[in-house]
């Protein structure tokens, strides 16, 4: 029997399922597709906005300890200080992987990283590919995009950086540098990159067009399988710091971030069944005993002593609605925090700081991240919750997205499985 | 609660979020530009191809191999491969179907006809003249490996021909054109693993389960086929016997597959579909119902596993795999590879042979790196086994072979019983 099946393979259900194997438990995680790790910018948001804020947070981990005071339901003030610790480990974690992280240079700050489009984003950590982006350094930048490159426009981040008071320029090199092939995506062109020759000739062209004293900025496509290799390469021939940009999906450090995770669970034998959509479940008394997949035959039961559900919110696909104005946790159908109406789901306004209601929905727990009803009795005994499935936060509106992933998802493994912090 | 399975195919299209999940998974899109890959072609180009439009507005979604690879990984539950497969059989009913994909439908009469002279037929065509000629001509790859006819005669004359257990226990036995006509021992296996627990084996008259017309857009033939097969084998299922088959495709068609793509889902089908097993997720449901005999002997080597992109589309785990980790001494690692390339009938397109063998390059590179002396790879599908073989020059058996040796019934090397009834 197992001890834990993790259900999601997001960052939240990946860091959960490592916390739990590399202590010695049995671990399966059950997931209905690859989700949110592709579309991920790599870099890990704490706090970079106070919730109903329009200012940028400064110092994160001081700020949250405010949040905490002010917000005793949020998942940070449920984690109880131990949100830099699992920080910390996270960290540790990245560098085993190959994939170092790092802050900002005045520990403590929120870095500044330029977006796809070129706004800024506060961010906490960031792989090593991304630091010389950080936007309160004064080089001037050089935005170097691939004509034919779907989706990564280096003259638009080039005019929104300048507007921003950013000194930064645009150029363009032909895609047939790095591939023949004249409809890739950007996984594609990064496994390209893995190719020592073909940066070779990428770096060639870039040392004719960059300025002394220019920074380089580049989408997120320096190398897949051999990217750290491929950054300090590319460093060292050009001559220049250079720094990724993420891209529209697939996000390429997402992808990377992705990989090094299975592929360590893999070798602590932690099975990742893939396309298993759960559609029912059985529980005796307060106890689930299995959940079961859809298959082509037969539903598939799995069978553990716990369960941690790291399904995601509205986006990852945990919590569905219709057009009733029914909202429902698609697993074990848990009590959420959901508007009463559905007029009141969303804001008049897209881009309203307060963000919509409907988006903060979500699975109320207790104290050790067991869902919980609307008096706040426990629902079942041996289930957790973690990620963006949680209530009382709106993540996305934060920018605590990957911050609240990595810290509850550590934090329910070891409540879960009686681990020692 | 959702099911997806009964989910309209065409409806699923609307749930598409366009990460592009799938097209950093999909192993055609990744090796040639022929291919824009699934998110184009599928979700998005079906836009295009509703409202009983005759004419397909691209044609590119030929390229696609059907390995569902994209279902599996898409986070949204978009029916990716069913939508190509319908786009498929829109364009042969709009332009006719090539007379190679015509043949490649006709697997079991080829088959038939082969094995009347299987040694006659061997030489006529697996010569380099004939195959030369033959891609000249039809454009059937030269180099695949399209498979011999078994010369010790079809699997039905065998099992018909020798003594058979009674028992008040009973299977019936699915057993597919490949293995009748090219791989006969496959099936001798099975029935002696089946007679070994006891159980009295049924083989009643079947036929092809049509996955070869349905993977070339042939939908009317390919749903004669299924109906035929429900006919024969429906009794069968309504008197409460398992219907176990030992071809992964086979039963994945027959359970899922067709009824799906043809849109005939009703009260029989499902009756249908409820009583098919693949061999190894039946013997694993033995050995969680504590009915399995256990009782293998030694196996001391190191066996590769291609998880097939078939037994994965089924979304029933890894049974195979599970039944196999019981064996002692059997060292079974399992591969990543998302296809070997072949796919159904893919890789003997001439147009798509190096398609094929370039996606199949992950699948021989993980075998490979398993070490000179292992002597024998596993995996459940036929189609598999035959490309593997021709990939990486060593022997390819099926898991139900493997059990059959674990079991002492059977000589892996020669590929035979060791003792006939
Ligand atoms: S993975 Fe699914 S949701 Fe994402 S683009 Fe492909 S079909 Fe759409
Ligand atoms: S079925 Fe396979 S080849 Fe076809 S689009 Fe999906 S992943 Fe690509
Ligand atoms: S042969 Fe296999 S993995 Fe390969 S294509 Fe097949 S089914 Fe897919």
């Amino acid at each position: 029997m197992l001890d834990l099946i993790v259900i999601g393979a997001g960052l939240t259900g990946l860091i959960a399922a490592h916390t739990a194997a590399r202590a010695g438990k049995q671990v399966k995680i059950v997931t209905k597709g690859l989700g949110a790790t592709h579309w991920h910018a790599g870099s890990i948001d704490v706090l970079g906005y106070y919730p109903n804020s329009a200012t940028p947070v400064q110092r994160p981990l001081e700020t949250v300890r405010d949040l905490t005071r002010a917000r005793p339901q949020h998942p940070y003030a449920i984690l109880d200080g131990t949100l830099s610790d699992a920080l910390k480990n996270f960290v540790a974690l990245a560098q085993e992987l190959g994939l170092p992280y790092a802050g900002a240079a005045n520990d403590g700050d929120n870095l500044w990283l330029p977006s796809p489009v070129g706004a800024a984003r506060p961010t906490f950590l960031a792989p090593r590919a991304q630091l010389a982006g950080d936007l309160r350094r004064p080089e001037p930048m050089l935005i170097v995009g691939l004509r034919g490159m779907r989706d990564f426009y280096p003259e638009l981040i080039a005019e929104n950086l300048n507007k921003q008071g950013h000194r930064a320029r645009a150029a363009f090199l032909p895609l047939d540098l790095i591939t023949e092939r004249h409809d890739s995506n950007t996984v594609h062109l990064a496994s390209a990159l893995d190719d020592p020759a073909r940066r070779m000739k990428l770096a060639a062209e870039l040392k004719k067009i960059f300025q002394p004293g220019e920074r380089i900025g580049l989408p997120a496509i320096l190398g897949l399988d051999a990217h750290a290799v491929a950054l300090d390469d590319l460093q060292a021939q050009v001559g220049a710091p250079i720094f990724e940009i993420p891209t529209l999906p697939p996000s390429v450090p997402g992808v990377r971030l992705t990989n090094a995770l299975r592929h360590r669970l893999r070798q602590l034998g932690v099975r990742v069944e893939i396309n298993a959509d759960v559609i029912g479940f059985h529980a005796e008394k307060d106890r689930v005993l299995w959940i079961e997949s859809d298959a082509s035959g037969r539903p598939l039961k799995h069978r553990a002593e716990k369960f941690l559900l790291a399904t995601g919110g509205i986006l990852g696909g945990g919590i569905n609605s219709d057009h009733t104005g029914k909202v429902w946790e698609v697993v074990f159908n848990l009590p959420l925090t959901t508007p009463h109406d559905r007029g009141e789901w969303f804001r008049a306004r897209f881009f309203d700081p307060a963000g919509h209601p409907i988006f903060r929905a979500g699975v109320p727990v207790n104290r050790e991240f067991q869902p919980v009803d609307a008096n706040g009795g426990r629902v079942y005994e041996n289930i957790w919750a973690a990620g963006n499935i949680l209530a009382h936060t709106d993540p996305i509106l934060e920018r605590s997205l990957e911050g609240i992933a990595i810290a509850t998802g550590m934090a329910t493994a070891r409540s879960a499985c009686n681990l020692k912090p | 609660m959702h099911t997806a399975s009964w989910h309209s195919v065409g409806m699923t299209l609307d749930e598409c979020i366009k990460c592009n999940v799938c097209t950093t998974y999909c192993p055609v899109a990744a090796v040639t530009d022929k291919f824009p890959g699934p998110k184009y072609v599928g979700p998005q180009a079906q836009r295009f191809r509703e409202c009983g439009q005759i004419k397909s507005p691209d044609i590119s979604v030929d390229y696609c191999s059907a390995c569902r690879v994209c279902n599996e990984v898409c986070p949204s539950g978009v029916k990716i491969a069913e939508i190509n497969a319908r786009a498929k059989a829109q364009i042969v009913a709009d332009r006719g179907i090539p007379i190679r994909n015509w043949f490649f439908g006709r697997n079991e009469q080829l088959g038939r006809i082969g094995s009347i002279a299987p040694q006659i037929a061997n030489l006529g065509f697996h010569n380099p003249f004939s195959r030369l000629m033959a891609e000249k001509i039809m454009g059937v790859a030269r180099h695949a490996p399209i498979p011999h006819w078994s010369t010790e005669g079809s699997f039905r004359k065998w099992f018909f021909r020798t003594p058979r257990l009674k028992s008040d226990k009973k299977v019936v036995y699915f057993h597919g054109c490949s293995t009748n006509y090219y791989e006969p021992q496959v099936g001798k296996a099975a029935v002696a693993v089946l007679e070994h627990l006891g159980y009295e084996v049924i083989v009643p008259p079947q036929n092809c389960c049509g996955l070869p017309m349905l993977n070339n857009g042939e939908f009317r033939a390919g749903e004669k086929l299924y109906r035929d097969n429900l006919a024969k084998l429906l009794p069968y299922a309504d008197k409460g016997l398992p219907i176990v088959g030992t071809s992964v495709s086979c039963v994945l068609v027959l359970r899922e597959e067709a009824s799906e793509m043809l849109d005939i889902e009703n009260d029989q089908t499902r009756r249908f579909r409820s009583a098919l097993w693949d061999m190894s997720e039946w013997l694993r449901d033995l050995l969680d119902q504590g009915k399995l005999d256990t009782n293998f002997r030694e196996l001391k080597m190191i066996v590769p596993y291609h998880v097939s992109c078939q037994a994965r589309a089924h979304r029933m785990g890894r049974p195979s795999l599970d039944v196999m980790t019981l064996i002692p001494g059997l060292d079974v690692r399992e591969g990543n590879a998302k296809c070997c390339g072949l796919a159904g009938t893919y890789g003997y397109k001439a147009e798509k042979y190096d398609i094929a063998m370039e996606i199949g390059e992950e699948a021989f590179r993980f075998i490979r790196a398993q070490g000179d002396d292992v002597k024998f790879t596993t995996s459940d599908s036929e189609i598999c086994r035959w490309q593997l073989e021709h990939g990486t020059h060593k022997d390819c058996r099926a898991p139900i072979e493997i059990f059959a040796a674990a079991y002492g019934l059977y000589d892996l090397d020669r590929r035979r019983l060791l003792v006939e009834r």
